[in-house]
């Protein structure tokens, strides 16, 4: 195997491990309010956020940029839970900021902070050769998270049909009762780690 | 809905477990250096108490190992011990007489504590350099 492919199937495997659910649940947060349709949606707010977390990581394994560890791993939670908040308070996109345009950017942002997560790893582990595994790393994590995006869409799609089953609200109905469920879960599951990892 | 928030709640934030083997070829004696990086606060847990080194060694004789292309084994020696930071540096030594391709390897450290421990393995040899990935209940692998 290339050294090149070896740091790929690292970040692949670390972002689609069943015990990754920080970054899973981030992912399901962000993909909550798309259906199948919205798929090149869905991709620019992923991609986004690979973006993101690629800077951070970058300045941060370079030593450009030192964070500290335990704010950084009360952040991710945090993170999760404001998108599942802006999941439920925004109702209508198309009235929302930039008609809706600003969640890349929200993503990117939050990518910013994802990425100083890995970096005190990589900094210590990688420490005298980092380029390589930093790139092969990255495009490992954007391909896990493409992957998790398909089973997002497939779980939510399911979810969708549950609803419209259970309830006889279709379409718009149904999304928003979905968007509303899962974002709920998630912001739990998110806020509960945040409170345990509170550095204050 | 509960019991699905309790099971996603006990999970935790995920670190990285990985491990780095870097293995080198010595020609003026004819034998392979292995250098493996290994975060201390896993390596303490794997070791169950104080990281020594004949504790260190104890568990790198059933995790960690080295035979030539037609199977044989490689008996390592230790060449010590080493920390910067949160990183420990252990160091092994074996004879390598035809160099390392064809060296077969497995590195199996912390597979016991961690279902998704990585441990990948860097060799430099004739001017090139090849990697290896191993994973749980992964068998020794071929250097090209």
């Amino acid at each position: 195997m290339s050294e090149l492919a070896t740091y790929i199937t690292l970040g692949f495997r670390h972002i689609t491990d069943l015990e990754a659910m920080d970054h899973i649940l981030f992912l399901f947060a962000l993909a909550a309010i798309y259906r199948i349709r919205d798929w090149r949606d869905s991709l620019w707010v992923v991609t986004a956020f690979t973006a993101g977390h690629s800077v951070t990581l970058a300045l941060a394994v370079t030593g450009a940029l030192v964070l500290p560890t335990r704010l950084i791993e009360f952040l991710i939670p945090v993170t999760i839970v404001a998108t599942c908040v802006e999941n439920l308070v925004v109702h209508d996109r198309r009235r929302a900021l930039w008609g809706g345009r600003y969640r890349p950017v929200f993503a990117g942002v939050f990518g910013l902070v994802h990425g100083a997560g890995f970096a005190n790893y990589l900094r210590s582990l990688f420490v005298d050769q980092i380029a390589l595994p930093l790139f092969g790393f990255n495009v490992g994590i954007e391909l896990g998270q493409l992957v998790v995006l398909a089973i997002a869409a497939a779980v939510l799609a399911a979810v969708d049909w549950t609803f419209t089953l259970a309830t006889t609200r279709g379409g718009q109905g149904a999304l928003r009762l979905r968007v509303m469920a899962v974002s709920a879960v998630v912001a739990c599951v998110a806020l509960r780690w945040a409170v345990e990892r509170s550095p204050f | 809905m509960g019991a699905l928030l309790a099971v996603l709640g006990g999970l935790v934030l995920h670190p990285l477990h990985t491990t780095l083997t870097q293995l080198t070829y010595r020609e003026a004696d004819g034998t392979v250096e292995a250098t493996v990086r290994v975060f201390a606060d896993d390596f303490r847990a794997a070791l169950k108490g104080k990281v020594t080194d004949s504790a260190a060694v104890i568990y790198l004789r059933s995790t960690f190992a080295l035979a030539d292309s037609s199977g044989r084994p490689l008996v390592p020696t230790w060449c010590g011990i080493r920390r910067t930071g949160d990183l420990l540096w252990l160091c092994l030594r074996a004879p390598a007489a035809h160099g390392l391709s064809g060296l077969r390897v497995r590195v199996g450290l912390l597979f016991d504590r961690y279902a998704d421990q990585i441990n990948i393995v860097q060799a430099t040899y004739g001017g090139r350099r090849t990697a290896l990935l191993f994973t749980s209940g992964d068998a020794p692998k071929p250097l090209p």
